[in-house]
């Protein structure tokens, strides 16, 4: 299946960079996340659980980053196992624009999805996906919102630090977005799958 | 006869024998929950087995680790093909020659495909456990499009046969996945009879994979008695003796070391025929646990792994004179075989007998040629409520008369009246090679076009087209004729076997000194009402109440050796056994009587019940006399007792017909298909009860009505099966099944010994044809000729928006 959207978050690009690179934050707002581990700077482990109607699973899901092209874009692919339930594997581009004080976050999802899980009510997916994404931004927003009002001047420090490290660190953040990313393409995937 | 004697009427009355509607005996036990299915047997110690099957539709196995499932308490094995094969059963036979993994050997091939067998002290740890088993998959490329299986580029599906020259010894196969060619006709005279048409028509028509879907699913339970070294299994067998010799063969367990038995079966319309991996395992599970182990298939197993049907793609050519005669009929088949062929067809047909597919008409050449393929679907191919392939068949036969009516512009039902093989043709030989032994089909159709007032359908329709046209509707009438003719009964043993088991039946008779009797059979009934019928057969053959008769079928211990229940061949074949054990019976019966009368054989005749002497009623013996007297005086030199059995070889197959008429309305904007009336008129030969025929012409077209309208096992790219549950597999209910209409004449098959063909499939062969000829005569004044099955509201919907008719 395919699934494209974006989302405005209402912080700067570099809040949503740094809420990007936080395991805790992901894990709080992917449904169902246990784990989300970071196994070199362009791959990420996590593990979600799903129980919907009879089928209950664990997923677990490993992202890798490629074809990085700063600052226009960037691509990652990754999979997600739930054992004897199915599996998902497939890619997202994701894009980050600067829009004044927010920032938009485009995605475009592809995922094959197989086992017991495809079998079972393909209808439903694509609203039960958007509905669960629409979960995960709603907790996203909240969180980086909330933690931006606190540390505004941490922030403030942060974006002098920033403009003096220059590209080095530009890129280096820019890599955790990538992951990130890709964390939240798998856990949609993983999402996905547990309602399919 | 004296006068205390009841009247021939009354004692025929009495027998409740051929042509009565006699009530189902069976469903006092079922009508009250009493029934006894494979999932309700419970044995002490028994287990419970339960698959890992796989995610992926095509990949490598590169590991399997167990030891998480069997850390899980109560769980007692997990068996992977690496323990089957030093029995060497990982591996077992199809009944169509080809083999089958019976746990996948290094490679899947299907999703969902067994990997590994987790046998538990219940079902629930069983299943828990079972996702506790770490299979490590390789991916490969998947093929689910049978029109690129033979790509040169295409991926290779079967490694372990790709150098095999021929599957179940079906000629030459032109690439890896290539099964078969079967070719039968004159090429050359038909290319000659197309050149000189004035008409030809062609249309590519596929009949969609579909799923006999049995209410109750597949299973077993297997118990291998460690002390005499005999295993009995219990389980969803159409063709229980045909199974034991399977068993043997596989396992070198001698034969008369096994009992199959078949109990009580909620359903099998062909998925119950072959044999399955949850067999294999279970009866190796219970020979190595030295305890019962029971499998029982979840909805979702049966659907995506067990037997499907169809899944064939026919692009169907007819050549015409203008005023409507057929001179030559072409057809090519893609037949999409899956994984393994499981087909169950009789070995000399790999496709069945499609060769049927000239119908009902007298067309004087015909060319047709199957090309079986392999694709990463689920195996199997069997005839879903019909005999072998003659749904298909006379789907494509039936769209295409409607097709070249278009074209000539003549009424669909006139065309197939031009084109019939008229009664006096008949014994009549097909250009493609079958001898149709009777039939009246001018009769038949005549009858069904007055009962439905045709021409008042047709005005009827011409008026709803203008109204459409003028804006006053939005809905679009649809007639649907369809005149199919079945060929049941396998069969004879010069031309039908199964792994080299001559297609015969069987029954054997015992009379009780008391005047009553059981009778055992060779068949097995899956809810067609056998210990009825047979029981009727024999009443009127030996003069007994069908009340006093038991029939049993299922136990290979007791019963003689059959091929089993499916292709309509129980009455065909093991209903001509029963009647013929029931005339060796009556044989003996008049001697024993002329014995008792002193008279000789010949002075006596039968008189319903008894023997009376020919030129004096008054003397006469019935049959519970003669059975009393079988155990105490018999004539000298005659053994007593009066059992006899039967194993009938059919000279031929029978040949069942029918006309069937639906109406249908279709509303454009919303593709709602709603069926105003059905129509079906069948000849089915000798009517033995005709209370179970309407029910078994009830059953067929709701499920013909399913498949016309619904019914699709369709799988995505990656090899997913799309819709393997009953949230998407349409199974019609009383809320979607229209009212019946049933009807019938009655033409005798010459050579059936009560002239009875087999009725129980031909509403699924013939409803299904008029259903979407119904449908797509509803747009065929908009220049439609063909659109694809299942006529679901989407694709009639579809439909409506390609011809510019939706809002």
């Amino acid at each position: 299946m395919e699934l494209q959207d974006q989302q405005s978050i209402a912080a700067s690009r570099h809040r949503v960079f740094e809420a990007l690179n936080d395991p805790e934050i992901l894990r709080q707002c992917i449904p169902g996340c246990e784990t989300l581990t970071k196994r070199s700077d362009h791959e990420m482990d996590a593990t979600v659980s799903m129980k919907v109607g009879p089928i209950k699973a664990k997923f677990n899901g490993s992202v890798t980053l490629n074809n990085l092209n700063p600052p226009e874009g960037y691509s990652i692919t990754g999979e997600g196992s739930g054992g004897g339930a199915g599996f998902a594997k497939g890619g997202a581009d994701v894009c980050l624009i600067e829009d004044g004080p927010s920032t938009i976050l485009q995605y475009n999802v592809k995922v094959d999805v197989g086992g017991k899980l495809a079998s079972l009510g393909a209808r439903l997916i694509e609203s039960v996906a958007k509905k669960l994404s629409g979960e995960f931004f709603e907790k996203f927003a909240t969180l980086v919102e909330s933690a931006n009002q606190e540390s505004a001047s941490a922030f403030i420090s942060e974006e002098t630090a920033n403009a003096e490290t220059g590209i080095v660190a530009d890129r280096f953040s820019r890599t955790y977005i990538c992951i990130a990313a890709g964390v939240i393409a798998v856990a949609l995937a993983a999402i996905w799958l547990a309602m399919r | 006869m004296n006068e205390a004697t009841p009247s021939a009427e009354v004692r025929t009355q009495k027998l409740q024998g051929l042509g009565t509607a006699r009530k189902r005996v069976e469903d006092v036990r079922f009508t009250q929950g009493k029934g006894n299915y494979v999932d309700d047997m419970k044995l002490p110690g028994m287990l419970f087995g339960e698959f890992v099957r796989s995610p992926y539709a095509h990949a490598r196995v590169k590991s399997i680790d167990t030891s998480a499932a069997l850390a899980v308490p109560g769980v007692k094995a997990v068996l992977t093909a690496e323990d089957l094969k030093p029995l060497n059963l990982h591996w077992m036979p199809t009944l169509a020659g080809d083999v089958q993994a019976v746990l996948a050997d290094e490679k899947v091939l299907f999703q969902f495909q067994e990997v590994a067998f987790v046998v538990a002290e219940d079902r629930y740890i069983a299943s828990d456990a079972a996702q506790l088993v770490e299979v490590e998959y390789e991916e490969l490329p998947v093929l689910v499009d049978p029109f690129k299986a033979m790509d040169p580029d295409a991926v290779i599906l079967r490694e372990d046969i790709k150098d095999q020259e021929e599957v179940g010894g079906h000629g030459p196969r032109r690439h890896p996945n290539h099964v078969f060619t079967w070719d039968v006709g004159d090429k050359a005279n038909v290319e000659a009879a197309f050149d000189a048409a004035d008409v030809t028509v062609e249309e590519f028509i596929s009949y969609q994979r579909v799923h006999p879907c049995p209410l109750e699913t597949c299973g077993c339970v297997a118990s291998m008695d460690a002390i005499n070294g005999k295993l009995t299994v219990w389980g969803t067998f159409q063709a229980p003796h045909a199974v034991r010799t399977v068993a043997s063969l596989i396992s070198n367990i001698p034969e008369h070391k096994i009992r199959i038995v078949s109990p009580d079966i909620g359903g099998g319309f062909g998925n119950k025929v072959g044999v399955y991996p949850g067999y294999v395992c279970s009866i190796v599970a219970s020979i190595v646990l030295g305890v019962p182990v029971k499998w029982i298939e979840s909805r979702m197993e049966n659907l995506s792994s067990t037997a499907f049907a169809r899944d064939y793609h026919m692009t169907g050519e007819l050549a015409a004179t203008k005023d409507g005669r057929i001179t030559g009929l072409r057809c090519h088949v893609i037949a999409n075989q899956g994984a393994f062929d499981a087909c169950a067809d009789p070995t000399q047909y790999p496709a069945g007998f499609f060769n049927i597919v000239t119908g009902s008409y007298d067309i004087p050449v015909a060319y047709l040629s199957v090309d079986g393929v392999y694709t990463n679907k689920a195996p199997g191919g069997v005839a879903y409520r019909c005999s072998f392939r003659v749904t298909e068949a006379s789907y494509l036969i039936e769209r295409m008369i409607d097709v070249l009516a278009r074209k000539l512009e003549i009424d669909p039902a006139e065309l197939r009246i031009r084109n019939f093989i008229k009664k006096e043709q008949f014994p009549y030989q097909s250009a493609l090679g079958w001898e149709y032994d009777s039939g009246d089909y001018h009769t038949a159709m005549d009858k069904a076009l007055q009962t439905v007032d045709y021409p008042a359908l047709r005005a009827e329709q011409a008026a709803n087209r203008e109204a459409f046209a003028n804006g006053e509707t939005r809905s679009l009438m649809g007639v649907g004729v369809a005149f199919f003719t079945e060929i049941v009964g396998a069969g004879p043993i010069k031309n039908c076997d199964i792994l080299g088991l001559g297609m015969f039946d069987s029954c054997e008779i015992r009379i009780h000194p008391t005047g009553s009797a059981i009778a055992r059979l060779g068949t097995i009934s899956q809810g067609q009402g056998h210990a009825t019928t047979f029981a009727q057969i024999l009443a009127t053959e030996i003069g007994l109440p069908a009340d006093n008769i038991t029939v049993e079928e299922g136990d290979t211990d007791t019963a003689p050796y059959g091929l089993g229940t499916y292709g309509s061949r129980s009455t065909p074949v093991a209903g001509a056994a029963t009647a013929m054990a029931g005339r060796k019976i009556r044989a003996k019966a008049q001697m024993i009587a002329a014995y008792l009368l002193e008279v000789h054989d010949d002075d006596l005749e039968w008189d319903v019940d008894r023997f009376v002497v020919k030129g004096a009623p008054e003397r006469a013996k019935t049959m519970a006399e003669i059975a009393f007297a079988a155990y105490n005086s018999v004539p000298p030199g005659m053994e007593p007792g009066l059992e006899a059995v039967s194993y009938y070889d059919p000279p031929n197959m029978t040949y069942p017909y029918g006309a069937y008429v639906c109406v249908a309305d279709i509303d454009v904007d919303t593709g709602v298909t709603d069926i105003r009336r059905f129509y079906a008129l069948d000849d089915c030969g000798t009517r033995i009860n005709p209370m179970i025929i309407d029910g078994q012409v009830h059953g067929g077209l709701t499920e013909a009505l399913g498949i016309a309208l619904g019914q699709e096992i369709d799988y995505d790219e990656i090899g997913n099966i799309k819709g393997g549950s009953l949230l998407d597999y349409f199974l019609p209910t009383a809320v979607e099944t229209p009212v019946w209409e049933t009807d019938f004449t009655e033409v005798p098959s010459p050579h059936h010994p009560i002239g009875a063909k087999g009725v129980g499939e031909s509403p699924n062969v013939g409803g299904v044809s008029a259903i979407s000829n119904a449908v797509n005569d509803a747009f065929a004044h908009f220049g439609l000729t063909h659109t694809q099955m299942p006529h679901d509201h989407w694709r009639v919907w579809k439909t409506a928006e390609r011809l510019g008719l939706t809002g």
